[in-house]
Formats: C-alpha cells, sequence, structure tokens
C-alpha cells in the first residue's frame, strides 16, 4: 500500500520518517498515442516494492518498457494510471522531491561536452541545491574516490569513456540521494568500463541505498541483483529473489527462466 | 521555482554558449563585420568595374553621317579622353577628387559638390580659378556633371558602317533588329542618327531632332547612351550661346526660369537610408543572433544525450526554459545592438561616411531615441528567442533544428523588410500588426520623427511584450510536454 498518510507531510519530524530509501510502485501504467499503431500500452499494470540495501533488477528485451518504467519513476514521464513512491514521495505529487532523492544514470544520461568535469559536477550541485562549500566539499570526496582529479579542469569531450563515466557517477551521486536508479548502465561500454559502473553499483547496495537496475544482460542479474521483475511487452511476468528465478529453470541460469516466463506468456500459460 | 535556479540554468548555458565556435561566430562576428565587409565589397566591386567599364572603348554607329559632317566630327572630338580632358582628369586626381566622388555628387543638390570639396580640405574658389587658368576662363561651369563631362568624356569610336553580315541598318523594316543585334553581339554600343536636313535645321536657328539607339539591359550600351547624351547636350548649350550672341540676346533669352533646388536642413539622404536599412538589420541580426543558441540549447541538448540528465534534475521546467531563453534572448540583443553600432559607425566614420556628402546630415540620436530603440527591440528580440526556444525544443536534432529556422527565417524577413517599402507609414492598423510594428517603428525613430509617434511606440511595446510573453509561456508549456521532449 502507498503510504498516503506520509505523503504531502511537512517539517522535520515527516522528513525523518519519510527519508528513508524505498520503492513503492503500485498499477503503473503508461499509455502512448502511435500515430501508425494507435494506443500503445509500453507499461501495463506493474506493480513492485524495493528497499533499501537491495538491488532490485528489471529484467527485460528491448521494448519491454523498462525505460519507460524508470522514466516515470524519475518524474521525465508522467504515468497514465497508477502512482508510485521513493523515499515517500509520490511522483505524481512530489515529482521535485522525488528528484531530489534519486541518482539517475543511464548511457544516455550523457554529459556537457564544453564544461569540464568539474564544471558539470558542480552545474548539477547547485540544481539540487547544494550550497558552494558543500559541493566543493563533495567534488573533493568523489574525485578521490574514483581517481578524478587529473581530469577534472579538462572538457567532458575530450574525456575518455571510462573518464566520461566516472564524471557521470559523481553527478549522480554528488547529492548522496537515497534511491539510485540504472538503466542499461553498461550498454555498448567496454569491459574496463563496465566493471567501473558495476563496482560502482554493488557499492550503492553496501551503503545502503535502495539501487534500481534496468538491463538486458541475463549475466549482469545474476552478478548482481537481489531481486528480480521480468518484464514483457509492459506488463510483469515475475517478481522474485534472484535465485527463485534461477531455480524455475532446469539449468539454474535466469537466461532460461526468463525464455520460459515469455513463453507461458505468449502461450497463456501460468 | 527560484529566481537562484534560473540564474544557475542561465550561467550554464551561457558558458556553454560561449564556448561553442559557431554560436560566437553568429551572435559576434557576423554581425559585426558582415555590414561594413559587405558594404565595402559592393562599393569596392561597383566602383572597379565601373571604372573599368567608363575607361572602355566603345563603338556607335553613326546612321546619316553625311547630313552633318561638322557635327559628328565636333562628337567625335569631345567623345575621346585625350588632350583637355585628360589634363583635366590629372589636375582633378591630383587633389583627390576621382571620376568616382564626381559621379557620387552630381545630383539634384548643388551643395553636395561643395560639401564634397570642403571634406577634401579644397578651395573650390581656387579650384575653379585653377581650371580657369589652365583651360581658359569659360572652359567649364561649377556643376559637378559638366566637370565629370570635362575631365571624363565618354570614349567613343564613331563609325559609319556595320559588318555586311549582320545585315542594313538603314532598312526601314529591319533596321531595329540589325541595330539590337549588332548591340547584342558587341559589335557596336549605341547608334546616333542624324536626321537628313540636319546641317540645315542648325543653320537656320532651327532644332535638329537626333536619335540614338541603345538598348538598357545592357551596361556597355546605357553607358554610351548617356555619354552620347552629355556630348550632344554640351553641343546643344553651346550652340544655344552662339545664337544668343549672334542675336545679341541676354542668356536669360533662352532659360527664362531656373530651378534651384534647396534642400530643408532636416534628414537627408543618409538618413533615410539608415531608416531603411538599420529596422531591417536589427531584425534579422536579432533573429539569426538568436537562432544558434537556441537550436543548440533545445535540439542540441536532445542530440548530445543530455536532455535526461538535465530532466531529473530537482528543478521545474518553467526555470530550465527561462535560463535557456534568458541565454538566447541575450545572445538576440548582443547580435542586434553590434549590427546597429557596425552600420552606424560604418556611415558616420567609417569609409562609408562619403555617403554623408550625399546627406549633408549625420546621425544624432537623443538618450530618449536610444532607449525608445532598446525598449522596442527587447519583447521583439523576446519574441524570436522564444519562438526559435520552442522550435528547438521541438526538433529531435541540431539539424533539423535548423530545417524549421530556416522557414521561420524567411517569415521574418517578409515582414521586416517593410521598412524599405516607399509610402509605408506608421498608423494604428500598422501598429498592431508583429514584427511590422517594430520594424516601422524603428524606422521613424532613425528618421526623427518620434514625437509624432509616441501613441503608436506605446502601443507596439505593449502589443510586442505580450505577444512575447504569450510565445514564452507557450515554449514552457512546450517543454513540459513529453510528446515534444521524447519525440521518435
Amino acid at each position: 500500500m502507498l503510504s498516503g498518510a506520509r505523503s504531502g507531510t511537512n517539517g522535520p519530524v515527516a522528513e525523518a520518517e519519510t527519508n528513508f530509501a524505498r520503492v513503492v510502485v503500485r498499477e503503473l501504467v503508461k499509455v502512448f498515442a502511435d500515430r501508425k499503431r494507435g494506443e500503445v500500452r509500453a507499461v501495463d499494470g506493474l506493480s513492485f516494492e524495493a528497499a533499501g540495501g537491495e538491488i532490485f533488477g528489471l529484467l527485460g528485451v528491448n521494448g519491454a518498457g523498462k525505460t519507460t518504467t524508470l522514466r516515470m519513476l524519475s518524474t521525465m514521464l508522467r504515468p497514465s494510471a497508477g502512482d508510485a513512491e521513493l523515499c515517500g514521495h509520490s511522483i505524481l505529487r512530489e515529482p521535485e522531491q522525488v528528484r531530489r532523492r534519486i541518482g539517475f544514470m543511464s548511457t544516455a544520461t550523457s554529459l556537457y561536452g564544453r564544461l569540464s568535469a568539474r564544471e558539470m559536477v558542480t552545474y548539477f550541485g547547485r540544481l539540487h541545491g547544494m550550497r558552494a562549500e558543500a559541493i566543493a566539499r563533495r567534488i573533493d570526496e568523489l574525485f578521490d574516490l574514483f581517481d578524478m582529479h587529473d581530469f577534472a579542469s579538462i572538457r567532458c569531450d575530450k574525456l575518455s569513456t571510462g573518464m566520461k563515466q566516472k564524471v557521470s557517477i559523481a553527478r549522480t551521486v554528488l547529492h548522496d540521494p537515497e534511491v539510485m536508479i540504472f538503466d542499461e548502465p553498461t550498454a555498448g561500454l567496454d569491459v574496463l568500463t563496465s566493471r567501473t559502473i558495476i563496482d560502482f553499483v554493488t557499492d550503492c547496495r553496501r551503503r545502503g541505498k535502495c539501487v534500481l537496475f534496468s538491463t538486458h544482460i541475463m549475466e549482469e542479474v545474476e552478478k548482481l541483483c537481489d531481486r528480480v521483475a521480468v518484464i514483457h511487452a509492459g506488463k510483469l511476468l515475475a517478481n522474485e529473489r534472484t535465485e527463485a528465478l534461477q531455480s524455475r529453470a532446469g539449468s539454474g541460469r535466469i537466461a532460461d527462466a526468463f525464455v520460459q516466463l515469455v513463453e507461458e506468456h505468449a502461450g497463456g500459460g501460468p | 521555482m527560484s529566481i537562484s535556479t534560473v540564474w544557475t540554468v542561465f550561467c550554464k548555458e551561457l558558458v556553454d554558449v560561449l564556448r561553442d565556435r559557431r554560436t560566437l561566430v553568429f551572435m559576434l562576428v557576423v554581425p559585426t563585420l558582415a555590414i561594413p565587409g559587405f558594404m565595402w565589397a559592393t562599393a569596392e566591386l561597383a566602383s572597379h568595374f565601373m571604372h573599368k567599364l567608363a575607361r572602355e572603348r566603345v563603338r556607335v554607329l553613326v546612321l546619316n553621317p553625311q547630313a552633318a559632317p561638322d557635327l559628328v566630327s565636333q562628337i567625335r572630338e569631345r567623345a575621346s579622353p585625350l588632350g583637355q580632358a585628360l589634363r583635366l582628369a590629372q589636375l582633378l586626381e591630383a587633389k583627390g577628387l576621382g571620376m568616382q566622388d564626381l559621379a557620387m555628387v552630381e545630383g539634384e543638390d548643388p551643395e553636395a559638390f561643395l560639401r564634397l570639396l570642403d571634406r577634401r580640405g579644397i578651395d573650390a574658389d581656387a579650384l575653379f580659378a585653377e581650371i580657369a587658368t589652365e583651360f581658359g576662363s569659360d572652359a567649364l561651369d561649377r556643376s559637378p556633371g559638366a566637370i565629370l563631362t570635362a575631365a571624363y568624356p565618354p570614349n567613343l569610336e564613331l563609325v559609319d558602317s556595320l559588318e555586311p553580315a549582320l545585315g542594313d541598318p538603314r532598312d526601314p523594316r529591319s533596321g531595329k533588329q540589325v541595330l539590337l543585334e549588332a548591340v547584342r553581339t558587341d559589335a557596336i554600343a549605341a547608334a546616333l542618327e542624324l536626321p537628313a536636313d540636319a546641317r540645315l535645321r542648325l543653320g537656320s536657328d532651327r532644332s535638329a531632332r537626333l536619335t540614338i539607339h541603345y538598348l538598357d539591359s545592357s551596361d556597355r550600351s546605357a553607358m554610351a547612351f548617356k555619354g552620347l547624351k552629355g556630348v550632344l547636350e554640351g553641343m546643344g548649350r553651346q550652340i544655344t550661346a552662339q545664337r544668343l550672341a549672334a542675336h545679341a540676346l541676354p542668356a536669360g533669352f533662352a532659360s527664362p526660369i531656373e530651378v534651384t533646388p534647396s534642400r530643408l536642413p532636416g534628414p537627408g539622404l543618409l538618413v533615410k537610408l539608415a531608416g531603411q536599412l538599420l529596422p531591417y538589420l536589427i531584425l534579422i541580426f536579432a533573429f539569426l543572433g538568436a537562432m544558434y543558441p537556441a537550436i543548440d540549447l533545445g535540439a542540441g541538448e536532445k542530440e548530445r544525450g543530455t536532455l535526461e540528465t538535465l530532466l531529473v534534475a530537482p528543478v521545474s521546467r518553467l526555470a530550465l526554459v527561462l535560463g535557456k531563453f534568458g541565454v538566447v534572448l541575450l545572445a538576440a540583443l548582443i547580435s542586434a545592438l553590434l549590427a546597429t553600432v557596425s552600420l552606424a559607425l560604418s556611415l558616420e566614420l567609417g569609409f562609408l561616411s562619403e555617403l554623408s556628402v550625399l546627406s549633408g546630415g549625420s546621425f544624432s540620436f537623443s538618450a530618449v531615441e536610444v532607449l525608445t530603440v532598446l525598449l522596442l527591440i527587447l519583447p521583439v528580440a523576446a519574441i524570436f528567442s522564444a519562438l526559435l526556444l520552442a522550435l528547438s525544443i521541438f526538433a529531435k536534432s541540431f539539424k533539423e533544428g535548423q530545417s524549421y529556422a530556416g522557414p521561420l527565417q524567411m517569415l521574418i524577413l517578409l515582414p521586416a523588410f517593410v521598412s524599405f517599402l516607399p509610402g509605408v507609414k506608421l498608423d494604428w492598423c500598422m501598429a498592431s500588426i508583429p514584427v511590422v510594428n517594430v520594424s516601422l517603428a524603428l524606422k521613424e525613430i532613425f528618421t526623427g520623427n518620434l514625437d509624432q509617434h509616441w501613441g503608436h511606440v506605446g502601443l507596439i511595446f505593449v502589443s510586442t511584450t505580450v505577444c512575447a510573453a504569450a510565445l514564452l509561456a507557450f515554449a514552457a508549456w512546450w517543454f513540459r510536454r513529453e510528446q515534444v521532449l521524447f519525440r521518435s
């Protein structure tokens, strides 16, 4: 159940109450009007919950509705029906509060090429309403952590892919968000750069963040996710712990379990 | 939405835009250098080719020369840049008066020539005294046209016949067609036809009707016509003087009425030119200045994939639009102001200042006029900025954004061009048409008529501001639409 009592409350006590890493999604629907195909239900009644300290995987083929779901959760898109709460804030009623509490990263979230790495991160710190000293302190911490000082003053369009990903990560976590949303963050990246991302995702879980991780790469799910929601054609086919999903197939592999679920769905099976 | 967020977005976008060479070129370099550069190049090229054309020796066919052989030999003598003409040209050029200068002041305004002499530091009386000493006291009257004709006579070679292959120009039926073909093939530039009784008429105090055949679409032919006409008119004046002397009549007998134009000390040609050009350029450069930043900050954001990054920041879409709009507007204003200052300085101080000789006046604006111009440019630049930003937000890529901005530019060019249309006045009807109203209001201000149009200016400012605000609201609404932001 959505915590309606918490949403819309103000003041320090209410803030402390709502300020925990948790995502609750209920009956989320997104319908797009398409000139050729008519109405397209990209997301069709999705519900799930994810808690702090876990990596919640959204698994599905391209076009399954993962990106649309994550765009709704990050308030870029408005749901056609349903709602979701992130850290107790409704994506419909408090989109700015939601955005304050999330870090969103995907291969599509690029950098401003004409800004330096430091300027890029500073800009987003300001957009998050952080004070200049806090931004400077946090940048020092993050640039130490990711070994970014050598290219801090270089324009982003001159950076290597790996450096760019580090800047992206620093931009994402600068405001220390409770919920991290990763939409296929390793798509198209080389092994070393992917490793940086994967290590970072794992670290987010260790630090108690609620992590939503969408991918179509089965191995990443096996390696990273604590629980998995399998999405196909906008519908939720399964929502269970990774081990439980693996055990669905005789081989113990997620890929086989995924195919089995999709086939059951197509055949109108259980 | 807080002002500080809008300011943060504005500052970042400004830095981003200022680091983009393409935008910088369109915002700073083009408006500063394009106008004087274009005008200089056009003037220099026109002058170069005019000189070349003027010095070129062209053939003129004389039809029926036996009707007045003396007249023909006089024309031949006068239409040749040798002897006296050459020496006169050398004398004038030594003083810094070239053919181009004399041609520039060869108009209705008799004072223009004196202003030119004054500008060059030449004493008019001393100059004409020197000419009289050198060439005889009655050699020239003081008009620049006469001096121009005398120093730079047309370079004509009179011929009696054409290549037989071209046909017979004297044929009453096909003669004109033969002449046309001869001019088109550069065999001749023009033809002078003498009437059979020319000699008789000229010798008996009557007038002889001479015909010049020419083709006005041909520069060479038109030049030959002008030169020949000037020579004949000069000869006509000489014959008149001889006739008057022979009959002991005063000079006024042949010209009972003389007209002297007297220019009132108001805005001159230069101001009129500025009144037409400046509004047009201001509007065009405001548009061009806004175009690249707008496309960059909207469609460019989508193309580079930074839009998602921005949309997940905890700021309102309105704050993002306002920050971006501020930068686009600033670019439009800088571009328009640089274009204005650049043109004004070119006209007033630079090589175009020669034009002020024609005009006899120059620019001078009061603080109120400058302020009014700025107050009118601001909302119209805001209209362009909001419109371009809305289009840019809709476009998926920089290229698509440019393809939308192109036709829009044509739509802006047309109403901006109204300042060039003769007789279009700023009235209540015109004052209600966006862009057209600002173009006409700027024209009135630049020609010193602001005091006649305070009411119109007030209406224009209010209506343009309302229009700009509506378009900005539209851009903000547009930026909230998923169908626009995530078009695929």
